[in-house]
Order: C-alpha cells, then sequence, then structure tokens
C-alpha cells in the first residue's frame, strides 16, 4: 500500500510572527521556517504504519520555493522514501490557495496512484482547513477529517474523529483522504544518523508552470493586524470583589 | 563558513529535544545528583552519542562543525547531559582513530549507551602536569598487570570500561606512557565513592584504584609508548566540545534573564525597561554570540584539516571565562531569587566554573595560545 503525504514548508511554530508594516501579510525575511506540525504528524502516522508493515510506500509531496527541500528532507529522516517539490516562484502561503494546491495534488495523484492521502488537518499559518476537503472533492474520494486514530483493515480506513463533545468513529473505503488532528501521535525526533541516509533518498523536482494548473488567487488580502496585546490583569483583594467584578464589570455572571 | 541545511537539521533536534526532555529534568537531576539513565536511552534512540563515528563503524559520520552545534543544545538543557555526549565523543574517537578492529566493535555498545565508559588520566599528583602520573602497567607475559589510582573520573561510580593511561617505561617521560582498555568490573578494580560537586552534579566522578589488574594483549590501544601522544590526538577536538558546552550553559541564563526582566516589575516598571539591566543582557547576548563563533571557527579549522591548537584553546579559555562571568550576570538579573536553589540560574552559575577547569584549566590554555603565538608568530 502506497501513501501520498502532503508536507508545506511555514513559520516555525516557536517563532513570534510579526506583520509587515504595510500590513501585505506576514514578514517572512530571516525567520525561521519548519515543517507544519499537522504535516509532521501526518507523516509520522504514514512511518508508523509502515513499520506495522500495513504501508510499503511513502511519497512526500510540497509546493512552493525552492527551500521546501528543507521540510522535504525532513519528512525523509523521519522515514519516507521519496519526495517531490512542485517548485513555484512564489510559496504556499497566501499566493497558493487552497483550491490551487488540491489541483495540484489531484495531478501527483494521477502520477503516483497512492491508496491513501494522510494530510495534516490545516496548516499553522493560514488556518484554512480546506485542502484536504477539496482534495477529497476533486478527486471523488472518502474523507475523514480530524483523525485522531487510523486503522487500515479490508480495503478501508477505521478513522477516530474529534468531534464537539466527543469521538466519532466512521468507515471509509480506500483511496480516501485522512487528515490529522493534533492527537493521532507524537512525532518523533529526527534522528542523526537518519538524516545523513535521507541526503541518499530521492528528491524530484518539477515546475509548477509545467502541469499547467490556473493557479490564480480567487482571494485578495485586504489587511493583516498583530493581534491587539493583552491588557494588564487585576488584583483583588477578596472572593466577594472578584465576584462583584465578574457580575458588574466583565458581566460574565 | 555558515550551518548548511544538514547541520540546521541536526541542531533544530538536538533543540527540541534539551527543550522537552533535558531542560524540564536538570533541576531534579541536580538536587538528587542522579545519574539520568533514562535520558541517555533516548537520547540514544535519537543518534546523539558518537556524532562524530562514521557510518561504517555504526554513527552518523558528522564533522566537528556538528558536533559543537549538538554540544551547545544539550547543554543548554543541562550540562551534565551534555558532558556525558562529550564523554563518549572523546572515547569513540580514540577508538576510530587509534582503535584496532577488534576494539572498534565495542563502539556500538559505546555510542548506544549499553556499555558506559570512563577517560582515566587525573591522579592525585598528576592534574595539570600529566607526565607526574603514577599508574603503572608491567609487561607480564603477553599482557600487563596494572597498578595505581585515579582521581575525579567521570563516570568512574558506573562506567563499564576505563580507557586508562598508565606508564610503561619509567625513564620514558612522556614517551614512555600508554593507554589501555580496562574492563572495570574486573577483578582488582575498587571505585572510590562519588564526589558531592558545586555544579554538574548529574555527572557521577569518583576514584578508582587499581591493585595488579590482569590486562590482555587486547588492551592497548594505539601503540605502546605513544599514550600521551594518543591521548593528545583528541584534545582539539574535546576542547571545542567544552567551548560549546559553555556556551550552552550561557544561552540558557540570557534565555532565563530576558524572559525574567520581561515579567519581573520594580518601581512601576519592568526591569528590562532599566538601562542599566539592559546593558547586562546586551552584554551576555555579545559575548555568548562571540565565544560561539570561535567555536565555530576552531571546529570548522578541524573539519578542514588546518592547525587547530590554537584557535581551540581560544576558544574553550573564551568560552569558559565568558560562562562563568556571564552566568553570574544572569544571577544579578534575577536578584534574590538568583541565589535561591531551584531557580535555573543559580544552578547555570555553579555548572558553569568547571569550564574553567576541565579539558586543561583556562591557566593552560592561555599558556597554549602564547606558546603558539610566540613559536608561529601572531598572525594567523
Ligand atoms: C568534575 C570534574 C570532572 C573531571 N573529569 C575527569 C575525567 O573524566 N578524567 C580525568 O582524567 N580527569 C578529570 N578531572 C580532572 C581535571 O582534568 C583536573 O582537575 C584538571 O586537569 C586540573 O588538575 P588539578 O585539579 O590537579 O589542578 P592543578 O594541576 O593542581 O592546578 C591547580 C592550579 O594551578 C594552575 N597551574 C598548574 N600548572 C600551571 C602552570 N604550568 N602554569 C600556570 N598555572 C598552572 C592550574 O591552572 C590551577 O589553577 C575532572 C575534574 C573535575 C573537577
Amino acid at each position: 500500500m502506497k501513501v501520498l503525504v502532503p508536507v508545506k514548508r511555514v513559520i516555525d511554530y516557536n517563532i513570534k510572527v510579526r506583520v509587515k508594516p504595510d500590513g501585505s501579510g506576514p514578514d517572512l525575511t530571516s525567520v525561521k521556517m519548519s515543517m507544519n506540525p499537522f504535516d509532521e504528524i501526518a507523516v509520522e502516522e504514514a512511518v508508523r504504519l509502515k513499520e506495522k508493515g500495513v504501508v510499503s510506500e511513502i511519497v512526500v509531496v510540497s509546493i512552493g520555493m525552492p527551500q521546501a527541500k528543507d521540510t522535504l528532507r525532513t519528512a525523509l529522516a523521519m522515514g519516507a522514501d521519496r519526495a517531490i517539490l512542485i517548485e513555484a516562484t512564489t510559496d504556499v502561503n497566501q499566493d497558493i490557495e487552497p483550491l490551487s494546491v488540491a489541483k495540484i495534488l489531484v495531478h501527483i495523484v494521477k502520477d503516483e496512484n497512492p491508496d491513501l492521502i494522510i494530510a495534516g488537518k490545516q496548516a499553522i499559518d493560514n488556518d484554512a482547513n480546506a485542502t484536504g476537503q477539496m482534495l477529497a472533492g476533486l478527486l471523488g474520494w472518502g474523507q475523514a477529517t480530524f483523525a485522531s486514530a487510523i486503522e487500515i483493515a479490508d480495503g478501508g480506513a477505521l478513522v477516530t474523529r474529534e468531534i464537539d463533545g466527543g469521538l466519532q468513529t466512521i468507515r471509509v473505503k480506500l483511496p480516501a483522504v485522512v487528515t490529522a488532528d493534533l492527537r493521532l501521535n507524537e512525532p518523533r525526533y529526527v534522528a542523526l544518523p537518519n538524516i545523513m541516509k535521507a541526503k541518499k533518498k530521492p528528491l524530484e523536482e518539477r515546475p509548477l508552470a509545467a502541469l499547467g494548473i490556473d493557479i490564480a488567487p480567487r482571494l485578495k488580502v485586504v489587511r493583516t493586524v498583530e493581534p491587539v496585546g493583552r491588557s494588564a490583569g487585576v488584583r483583588v483583594a477578596s472572593v466577594d470583589e472578584l465576584l462583584e467584578k465578574l457580575k458588574n464589570e466583565a458581566g460574565v455572571l | 563558513m555558515y550551518l548548511n541545511e544538514t547541520q540546521e537539521q541536526v541542531r533544530d533536534t538536538a533543540r527540541s529535544f534539551a527543550d522537552e526532555v533535558i531542560r524540564p529534568a536538570a533541576e531534579a537531576l541536580d538536587r538528587e545528583e542522579r545519574f539520568p539513565s533514562e535520558i541517555y536511552e533516548e537520547m540514544a534512540k535519537v543518534g546523539l552519542f558518537g556524532i562524530g563515528v562514521p557510518e561504517e563503524l555504526g554513527g552518523p559520520g558528522f564533522d566537528t562543525l556538528t558536533y559543537a552545534v549538538v554540544m551547545e543544545e544539550l547543554s543548554r538543557g543541562y550540562a551534565s547531559v551534555a558532558d556525558q555526549c562529550g564523554l563518549v565523543e572523546l572515547i569513540s574517537t580514540l577508538l576510530v582513530r587509534h582503535g584496532t578492529p577488534v576494539q572498534q566493535k565495542m563502539l556500538p555498545e559505546v555510542i548506544s549507551m549499553r556499555r558506559k565508559v570512563a577517560y582515566c588520566i587525573t591522579e592525585a599528583e598528576a592534574g595539570t602536569d600529566v607526565s607526574g602520573i603514577r599508574t603503572t602497567a608491567e609487561k607480564d607475559g603477553e599482557g600487563w598487570v596494572l597498578n595505581g589510582g585515579k582521581l575525579w573520573i567521570h563516570n568512574a561510580p558506573v562506567a563499564d570500561t576505563g580507557f586508562v593511561l598508565a606508564r610503561t617505561d619509567k625513564e620514558a617521560g612522556n614517551r614512555g606512557m600508554s593507554i589501555f582498555i580496562v574492563d572495570l568490573h574486573a577483578n582488582g578494580v575498587d571505585r572510590g565513592p562519588k564526589e558531592h560537586k558545586m555544579g554538574q552534579r548529574a555527572s557521577q566522578v569518583g576514584g578508582l584504584n587499581f591493585t595488579d589488574v590482569r590486562l590482555g594483549p587486547d588492551a592497548l590501544l594505539g601503540q605502546a609508548g605513544r599514550g600521551f601522544h594518543t591521548m593528545m590526538s583528541v584534545l582539539d577536538k574535546g576542547r571545542v566540545g567544552i567551548a560549546a558546552l559553555a556556551v550552552g550553559i550561557a544561552q540558557a541564563g540570557l534565555e532565563a534573564a530576558v524572559d525574567y526582566a520581561g515579567t519581573r516589575k520594580q518601581f512601576g516598571k519592568h526591569i528590562s525597561e532599566f538601562q542599566g539591566v539592559q546593558w547586562l543582557l546586551a552584554d551576555m547576548a555579545k559575548d555568548i554570540e562571540a565565544a560561539r563563533l570561535l567555536v565555530h571557527s576552531a571546529a570548522d579549522k578541524i573539519d578542514r584539516g588546518q592547525d587547530a591548537t590554537r584557535s581551540c584553546s581560544m576558544a574553550k579559555c573564551f568560552a569558559g571565562d565568558m560562562a562563568v562571568a556571564r552566568t553570574a550576570d544572569a544571577v544579578q538579573v534575577f536578584g534574590g531569587s538568583g541565589y535561591i536553589r531551584g531557580f535555573e540560574v543559580e544552578r547555570l552559575y555553579r555548572d558553569a566554573k568547571i569550564t574553567q577547569i576541565y579539558e586543561g584549566t583556562n591557566q593552560i590554555q592561555r599558556m597554549i595560545i602564547a606558546r603558539e603565538l610566540l613559536k608561529k608568530g601572531a598572525r594567523t
């Protein structure tokens, strides 16, 4: 069984994001970039399925600038077998929207014929939470989003989903698109010997232009602003004063 | 020179590991003076021991610069843990460079920490002056008989195998010493009590005594009579490692100090708004960066096969002095809290001090720098 995992290069989750002075978007100059944490979880799940003997090959794909190769190498060091970079002149943050990403991935799927796609549920930069769903729609495949457990059996996937108020388990036929939630697993540390071995694994680069896909944005970013800073708290002297404030000032009681 | 993609990847792994596994455990390890086997097991799985061991001998085969980067990150978590990495690196480098194929067979055990090692040079009368060692190995048929005592040996209370410098020829001075691989569970080996130290308290340090310990013909590492030179051959790399460790301690202090200055209020303001505090932080940051660059440049010289002795001594000396001075500043930023057990900077200050002493005291580093300077000229 073959698994395809799309991975995205985003601002590292430890970095305090700043907005460009002209408000056109986040400032990406000399900011540390890493693999989207949900994609890391997706790669980890694919690797665990391979270690269990369920999966035979893991292909990772990224779309964006040449630097996205670093992200792919990390996925290879985690245990993916092969990587594809669809090289674009812009990066996938605002410039290439989820629908375009899904269309590009459809192209890859046609070439690779995976039995399963595991994607992150969303990327932590634009929080769109759309690519996996759109991809399933375009392919006409089943989808299981927000997965917190995946079990492959009898030509299908049993997926536990995190929903409001609890867990739901659904069965999807393969091929299918599954999107990973936070609690699916805890990604491993990339082992040092595997970083060396990953250098020898195949990484294929294809120009986006050659795919003939219209990636023109459908949305226009009007303005980006930083969240307002939290104002300082107040100390209260007693529980009574706290209750009084919650009732009369905050109006929450 | 700057970090390439692979070195950055390695740094990311070491950094996350230090942040998530090592740093949260450091306070308790210091208090309990406990050997953290569970952390070392995890580190071995992630490949954080034997950084320079080539792939064909079971390691990842990274260069010295990568090793320095790993040491700084681990030490930012906790210096004792980094020092274990440094010790394993030293022993595995000795085995890679000087070991016979049979001796090299122990490498996988060494870098997985299934076999704990100790590097045994120092004696009561021989610290800085290594030529003063009195431990002897006398020829006995095919092998040797070892007698003597070692002091302040890292891992002595827990180690399985010692790499022991002993005199094999009383007349031959520095050419009369040899290194032996000694089974520390053998008859005639006694371990002294564990020492209680000022800092790096999770490192187990103690003495070893050898009474008529029989060594087989395979026990000799490298050439007979060349033990001093064998030991010296890994000194440069060892110094880079300790220098990086010192940078890591100071970096942890800077991070703690910046956080604290941004939260602690006096006179109605965050103390970070006072210029007096800002200057402390600025001096810490610039000296740490300067030390880091010295470390990286020394490592880079080793990797290029250039003469690195002066650079390695400069890095070790500067980074050690810097770590002591700048962790003292970190304590200052914390005020009274910085002097209280349980606050990270209090431990960092204690952990830093030994970096001026072991791996060649900083007086000796200055001696080496001056000697190189006067021998080879001021221009580099
Ligand atoms: C925590 C810890 C771990 C250690 N781990 C190990 C280990 O694993 N293996 C091992 O073999 N050893 C180990 N040591 C020993 C360490 O390497 C020695 O302490 C160190 O080499 C200094 O020797 P000494 O203590 O005898 O000091 P001395 O040599 O007695 O020095 C005392 C002072 O005199 C100065 N001095 C000496 N000679 C000169 C000179 N020519 N010019 C100017 N100044 C000079 C020194 O710089 C120092 O300030 C460890 C020590 C400690 C504390």
